[in-house]
């Protein structure tokens, strides 16, 4: 217990009231028109006068217990208890019991009591009043009892924090060399109050979830541990594509499904070559004979028997996407490979589309790959020596007196045969095709397909070879860059007139201003490369399940090249069938190849020859897995392999093994308790007959499974806050800035006590390591509730525009904001406004900044030039995940920028919300201001629907609204903005403090994995303006926090 | 148990925990509560491709499965349902209610979500499906009985995603693999050898050293803590101790003998190949006995599939009709609609059959039917169309069920009646899948 003249001194060195903004204060702050900061002396001194004038006596715990005994304890039961007692619950309140320890859970609810009585509305109006005086006199001792409450030190007893399940994803996966996902049973962590999941006090633990951990770790020790001994069995094939390219195609006709749009049985050839590897192993040869009695004809019903023998009915290659390419062919099969133009996603509305996917949707469809392990899939392609197709929607450029090389036919005999252009001068060209008028129905287009060539010349090493198919909508058919010379021209129209005129023309960008825009467009074309993404997921009816390996590679040569993409094939959706299964359809994998699309910009076709999987996929033999938990590489034919429980040399060995294991896991050097305890479970598994290996492993399960690797843990010696330890603070730092545990650098530094000295130099060094991914996508995430965006429901045909692939990079925006802001130390007035945005292609598309850069799906900054971007307050994210789907909602907005952007969290509602009624007829501000004339509603909206009401500038998808916009607002300081803009300037200028020291406590309370506690929070808010000259710059401060106590003792 | 140090014993460790919740439940499992407690069951019976709605024109309105008749609130059975007669104070029907999602999917993943109402439409890689009812059920149940659940299907196994061929996800939403071979199920249920019990009892001890191992580990661990805060440690040791009651709690079963049955009238060789009656019969005689003999308390029968697929497409043939299941539910001219309602008689027939089992046997404080939750009905309403599904429950009188009527207030989510059926059989979630609330509290008057 400490004594009274701690907190008598306390409370006199902390300055009276230096509380924090209630609502009550609020309103004098904007009058002086001044920060918050200098603000808060200002209460100090002028309550503390008016407080003066009426004394409650002493103000030591004593005194005040005394008081409430005499006094103020009896005017609750007179005032209050007839309402709020144990059988009596108003508005689920009980007041009965409280007595003036203030215990830490009763705060808040005194907090209310204390707002209730002192704006008169307890006791109620038709209940007997008590007087100003005693009014007064109750508000006065609470006041200065929650303020000894809050101010009394919180003992520091260390802490265990439970990992997250994306920490213990990545401990694991680290721990054992391993990539396959095993946490997804786990339960996502509950969030805090403040919005993290990284919370020591919300990271539960409950029986269920415990067994999970037995189980996951049973799995991994499983996906690790190989026998060395056995030879690995490896799947390996090629799919070669290309006209033609098989020598003896089945005569069958194969079938799989619906609408299947299978390439031709000629057009792609599977083989299962051999495959070198530095160790031997055992190829695995996919099975060619099948017995099935349903499935066969597609969803057709059949229950007939039927033999299937040929690798054609194990692997196929399937086109089935979304139908009706816009412009040209989705797909075209050309002598060395298959041509894919960007898959468009379906629009997913269902009933509007087919549910097959996107448009030009490539997959080697197969029924078998491996269960488990890594695997590669090697796509070999090259960029397509590509014709710009003419947009028909766009103006058409007529050329006039160009120099034009045109070959005029009056008649077209023979219209495979090839014939010569000669090109005059090098040049953009437009390629100009008319028709024999029609005689009738003219409107029906046809089929042309046109190829280009020319051969390599000693100028000209690279020779060049055009083809396209696409319908010939108007005589302006394509845009193509030619050299000068002859070229060979085929032509093949399907038309029912003949082709009277081909013509080049080659686009002079002087001539007028389209033939500008042309010549741009086409130069921005060609210069565009193909983006390759791989997928796997499985076949259905309907719907998509293919989840993309890795990230996109861009295809930037001409000439074939591998790209390799890596994945876990258990990190994969699998189907979930039986093998006997007797229906043909049933368990189809499928690896999708697609031209990815960003936002529908004229890209030159890809071209993939040729696609390779393999898989197990092993550098090395034992795999890397293996040897991490074996340290040295353990050799079938030595005979010191730990595999004999009877040699004293091999059981030493094994007490290595599992003493390096827990050193790792636990992220420190094991204690002698601990290493007799394992050796202990170790020999009791010998003696019960069990193998070495196998003792091992139920040994490494204990480790697994412990508290000592589960948690994060703080050992605290008394409750005096003591400075971590090296290991801790590895510990701490590494999970704050990756999520993931310490490196080997940490902890070589912690075991020399060098970490806290070097604490600097290997800040910036987390910062900039790739793991630092994880700390972005978490803490922005929930700092700013981008999980709100994740499951709210667009209104698609209200918003067509926020598909799921741009939600997917929309998401990704903030994110990526932030990485920019901490790469280059920016201020904190970035997050209010910046004249930048970080966006790829889809995201400048979206907000209409499309032409603005050629990055494609890689985030860059981007200088967006618009008065009502840049910052997170109009990211689309945020703002439509705080919508319902189909409007926008002020109070969403308005709660969410009170709690997370200046740190004014209102109240939370009451139990007793009365129902808003059905006001169909009134505008939304009109049913807020409705809602605000409740009696009750009033005080907390007045502080969360005017901090709404600016981003109403934007609609629920979080694009800026075009039509006539309301946005002004009045805060409850009487300060009024016109619109967002002057709201948003207003931020900036005046109340840039408040932002800075949200952002502040938000990574505090992140970093520390706690919430902060009351003098926490104040030594953070009085400390913070040291930043405030160099503009509250992200990493200072989130340095400064490292180097805190708050971060730093425990 | 098997290191040589003093260990405390569990019930000690337990009560040193004060302020930590304990699952209570389970540690009666250990007692003798269980024993006495009578049995609360569920049993969903799905029919693919919906239920014969036949046009107003055709002029055969009681050929309808809903009723289109009610005297004084109560429905008067169709010629669909009118096997059903002798239980017609045991059933209830359901109108207007659907999945939300069902409405974005495309039609033929309705079989796969039935029981869970998952977004299949916009699924989650590698999340497909979401729990279904019966395993939510299981999870709250499997303390009490041998298995946790039992998942029939006309077809072995589980199809594939689209053409589901079990109705049954597991909390992952992975399908359950279905059993469709009366011997095999009986084999399973009533006939478990000695070297699987023996291998059972192995993997539980097994895991028992373990979960010793680690409490022992995780005990000294503690005690090296200093003064540090204790609380996420005890809510750890507090959830291993539950870990290790409840596989001792498991390990019990394994001894427990089986109630002794009448098994003589089990035809344990009938296939579907044969003859469906003969089939479906023998099906629902093992659940009825399983009810009985407290073997398991949630089951799920898929009776035949979706779109044509598996030998139940063929049943209408061989009982006589003209075209099979799937053509059928196709089907708008009268003889076609006609047809397709015939079919839905054979199944009430079934469905007659296996509530006049279950009325047999009798649990202490009624039938086996008073103390069972039987839902039966469909993921379409008919071809196709995801609406007002045709859904019937029936059973569950002493579960506060009051039968009789034709419920339906406009359009409502089949999750909120699941949720209904959870409450009833008191297992207090807050919410199942996409549910809003319960319904019907005149039928489910015990929520």
């Amino acid at each position: 217990m400490l004594s009274p003249r701690f907190f008598a001194s306390g409370y006199l060195a902390s300055g009276y009231l230096a509380s924090g903004p209630t609502p009550r204060i609020r309103s004098q702050r904007k009058a002086l028109g001044d920060t918050i900061l200098a603000c808060l002396s200002f209460w100090s001194l002028s309550l503390g006068l008016a407080l003066a004038q009426v004394t409650v006596g002493e103000d030591t715990p004593v005194a005040l217990a005394s008081a409430f005994e005499q006094r103020i304890g009896p005017w609750i039961s007179k005032n209050c208890s007839g309402c709020h007692n144990e059988e009596n619950r108003e508005s689920g309140v009980r007041v009965d019991q409280l007595d003036a320890s203030l215990p830490e859970e009763s705060l808040r609810l005194w907090e209310s009591i204390r707002d209730q009585v002192h704006a008169g509305k307890m006791p109620p109006e038709e209940e007997p009043q008590p007087t100003a005086q005693e009014r007064l006199e109750f508000v006065q001792w609470l006041d200065k009892s929650l303020h000894l409450a809050k101010t009394r030190p919180t003992p520091r007893n260390g802490s265990m924090r439970r990992l997250t399940v994306q920490q213990y994803d990545r401990s694991l996966k680290s721990l054992l060399g391993i990539e396959r996902n095993l946490t997804t049973t786990l339960p996502p962590d509950a969030v805090s109050r403040d919005g993290f999941t990284n919370q020591a006090s919300t990271l539960a633990m409950n029986p269920l979830q415990l067994e999970a951990y037995f189980k996951i770790a049973e799995e991994a020790l499983e996906s690790a541990w190989v026998d060395p001994k056995l030879l690995p069995k490896i799947h390996f094939f090629r799919m070669d594509l290309g006209k033609s390219i098989h020598p003896s195609p089945s005569s069958e006709s194969l079938v799989l499904g619906a609408n299947n749009h299978l390439l031709a049985n000629a057009d792609f050839l599977v083989t299962e070559p051999d495959l070198a590897k530095p160790f031997p192993f055992e190829p695995f040869r996919m099975q060619r004979k099948f017995h099935f009695i349903e499935g066969y004809q597609g969803n057709d019903t059949v229950r007939a028997w039927r033999d299937f023998d040929g690798i054609e009915h194990a692997v196929f290659a399937c086109m089935r996407g979304n139908e009706g390419y816009p412009k040209g062919k989705a797909y075209e099969v050309f002598p060395n490979g298959l041509a894919l133009r960007p898959a468009i996603p379906s629009p997913e509305i269902f009933g509007e589309s087919s549910t097959y996917g996107p448009q030009a949707n490539f997959k080697v469809s197969l029924r078998e790959l491996p269960e488990k392990g890594k695997f590669q899939v090697r796509i070999t392609a090259s960029k397509i020596d590509d014709l710009l197709l003419i947009d028909p929607s766009i103006p058409i450029w007529k050329p006039e007196e160009s120099p034009t090389s045109s070959l005029i036919e009056k008649e077209w005999p023979d219209p495979s045969a090839p014939r010569t252009v000669s090109i005059p001068q090098d040049g953009i060209y437009q390629i100009q095709i008319t028709t024999q008028q029609p005689s009738e129905s003219p409107n029906k287009d046809h089929e042309l397909k046109l190829s280009l060539s020319k051969p390599s010349s000693q100028t000209e090493p690279v020779p060049r070879n055009i083809q396209t198919t696409a319908l010939l909508k108007q005589p302006a058919f394509g845009l193509v860059r030619l050299q000068k010379g002859d070229w060979q021209l085929g032509l093949s129209y399907a038309g029912p007139v003949p082709i009277e005129r081909v013509e080049f023309h080659l686009l002079n960008p002087n001539t007028d201003s389209i033939a500008k825009q042309w010549a741009a467009l086409y130069e921005r074309f060609e210069t565009r490369n193909p983006k390759l993404g791989v997928h796997i997921g499985l076949r259905r009816d309907c719907g998509s399940t293919l989840s993309q390996v890795g990230l996109p590679q861009i295809v930037a040569s001409k000439t074939p090249n591998v790209y390799v993409f890596e994945g876990d094939i258990a990190n994969f959706p699998t189907p979930d069938v039986e093998a006997n299964n007797v229906n043909y359809l049933a368990g189809i994998r499928e690896i999708g190849i697609r031209h990815e699309y960003t936002d529908g910009r004229e890209t030159p076709r890809m071209l993939v020859h040729r696609v390779e999987f393999e898989g197990p996929y092993y550098d090395t033999w034992p795999p890397e897995s293996y040897r991490q938990i074996f340290s040295e590489p353990a050799d079938p034919t030595d005979p010191t392999d730990p595999t004999d429980p009877t040699d004293p040399t091999d059981r030493k060995y094994a007490r290595g093994i599992v003493e390096r294991f827990a050193a790792k896991a636990f992220r420190r050097p094991i204690s002698s308790i601990e290493q007799r305890e394992l050796g202990t479970i170790l020999e009791s598994e010998l003696r019960a007959g069990r193998s070495m290996a196998k003792s091992i492993q139920e040994t490494l399960l204990v480790v697994l499974t412990s508290p000592q690797f589960l948690y994060i843990t703080e050992r605290s010696q008394d409750p005096q806050a003591e400075p971590l330890d090296e290991w801790e603070l590895a510990s701490k730092l590494s999970y704050f800035l990756w999520n993931a545990p310490p490196d080997p650098e940490l902890l070589g530094l912690a075991g020399q006590t060098q970490l806290r000295a070097g604490l600097d130099h290997q800040i910036d060094r987390l910062l900039t390591d790739p793991r630092c991914e994880s700390f972005a996508e978490s803490f922005v995430s929930e700092w700013l509730s981008l999980d709100k965006f994740d499951v709210v429901e667009i209104d698609a045909k209200r918003y067509p525009h926020l598909t799921r692939d741009a939600r997917k990079h929309l998401r990704r925006e903030p994110i990526e904001f932030f990485k920019h802001m901490i790469k280059t130390n920016a201020p904190a007035i970035d997050l209010i406004q910046s004249d930048y945005l970080v966006a790829n292609e889809v995201v400048a598309n979206y907000y209409g900044l499309g032409d603005q850069t050629e990055s494609g799906f890689a985030f860059a900054p981007l200088v967006h030039g618009r008065t009502r971007l840049g910052g997170v307050l109009t990211q689309a994210a945020p703002l439509a995940g705080l919508s319902d789907g189909r409007e926008a909602n002020p109070v969403k907005r308005g709660a969410w920028f009170a709690r997370r952007i200046i740190a004014e969290p209102p109240e939370d509602p009451p139990p007793n919300v009365p129902k808003l009624e059905d006001l169909t007829e009134l505008t939304l501000r009109q049913k807020l201001q409705r809602h605000r004339d409740v009696r009750g509603c009033a005080q907390c909206h007045s502080g969360i629907d005017p901090w709404g009401l600016p981003f109403e500038q934007y609609d629920a998808s979080g694009r800026e609204r075009t039509d006539r916009v309301d946005s002004a607002t009045r805060l409850a300081d009487g300060s009024a903005f016109e619109d967002f803009h002057a709201f948003r300037t207003y931020l900036a200028q005046d109340r840039i403090d408040q932002v800075a020291f949200s952002f502040a406590k938000h990574l505090a309370i992140y970093a520390c994995g706690r919430g902060l506690t009351y003098n926490e929070t104040l030594w953070l808010r009085e400390n913070l303006g040291q930043h405030k000259k160099s503009g509250y710059r992200a990493v200072d401060i989130l340095r400064w926090i490292i180097h805190s106590d708050l971060f730093d003792k425990k | 148990m098997t290191w040589n140090r003093p260990k405390l014993h569990r019930r000690s460790i337990l009560k040193g925990l004060a302020g930590t919740a304990l699952a209570l439940p389970i540690l009666e499992a250990m007692g003798k509560e269980v024993v006495e407690s009578t049995p609360k069951r569920f049993c969903a019976m799905y029919t693919a491709n919906g239920m014969s709605l036949p046009k107003p024109e055709h002029g055969i309105d009681e050929w309808s499965w809903f009723p289109t008749k009610e005297v004084d609130g109560k429905f008067e059975l169709g010629k669909s349902t009118e096997p059903l007669k002798p239980f017609a104070d045991q059933v209830s029907f359901f109108g207007g209610l659907h999945h939300e999602n069902g409405t974005k999917a495309d039609p033929h993943v309705c079989s796969d979500m039935w029981l869970t109402g998952a977004p299949l439409h916009n699924p989650k890689p590698g999340a497909f499906n979401s729990v279904g009812l019966d395993q939510v059920i299981a999870q709250n149940t499997k303390q009490h009985c041998r298995q946790p659940s039992l998942v029939l299907s006309i077809d072995a196994g589980v199809g594939f995603l689209s053409r589901t061929g079990t109705i049954s996800y597991d909390t992952q939403g992975r399908p359950v693999p279905a059993e469709s071979h009366p011997r095999r199920v009986f084999d399973r249920l009533f006939r478990v050898d000695r070297t699987s019990l023996e291998d059972q009892r192995q993997r539980l001890k097994s895991r028992i050293k373990l979960v010793d191992a680690v409490l022992d580990s995780a005990n000294s661990f503690n005690q090296q803590l200093g003064r540090s805060d204790r609380d996420r440690m005890d809510q750890y040791l507090a959830s291993l101790n539950e870990i290790e009651s409840r596989l001792i709690a498991s390990e019990k079963w394994i001894d427990k003998p089986i109630k002794e049955q009448d098994y003589s009238k089990l035809n344990l060789d009938a296939t579907p190949e044969a003859e469906p009656a003969e089939y479906y019969r023998n099906m629902l005689d093992l659940i009825a006995l399983a009810f009985d003999a407290d073997i398991t308390r949630s089951v799920a029968f898929m009776l035949n599939r979706e779109d044509g697929m598996g030998i139940s497409d063929t049943f209408p043939l061989k009982l006589g009709l003209s075209r099979t299941h799937h053509n059928l539910s196709h089907a708008g001219d009268k003889d076609g609609q006609l047809q397709f309602a015939k079919y839905d008689r054979f199944l009430s027939e079934q469905l007659a059959y296996f509530m006049d089992r279950l009325t047999g046997y009798q649990d202490r404080d009624g039938s086996v039917l008073d103390n069972t939750i039987i839902l039966y009905g469909s993921g379409a309403s008919t071809t196709h169309w995801p609406k007002n599904l045709p859904t019937m429950v029936a059973g569950g009188r002493n579960l506060g069920l009051k039968h009789g009527s034709y419920w339906r207030h406009g359009e409502n989510r089949m999750s909120n009646l699941y949720l209904s059926i959870l409450h009833s059989m008191r297992i207090e979630q807050a919410s199942f899948s996409d549910s809003t609330g319960t319904l019907a509290p005149d039928v489910f008057t015990k929520t």
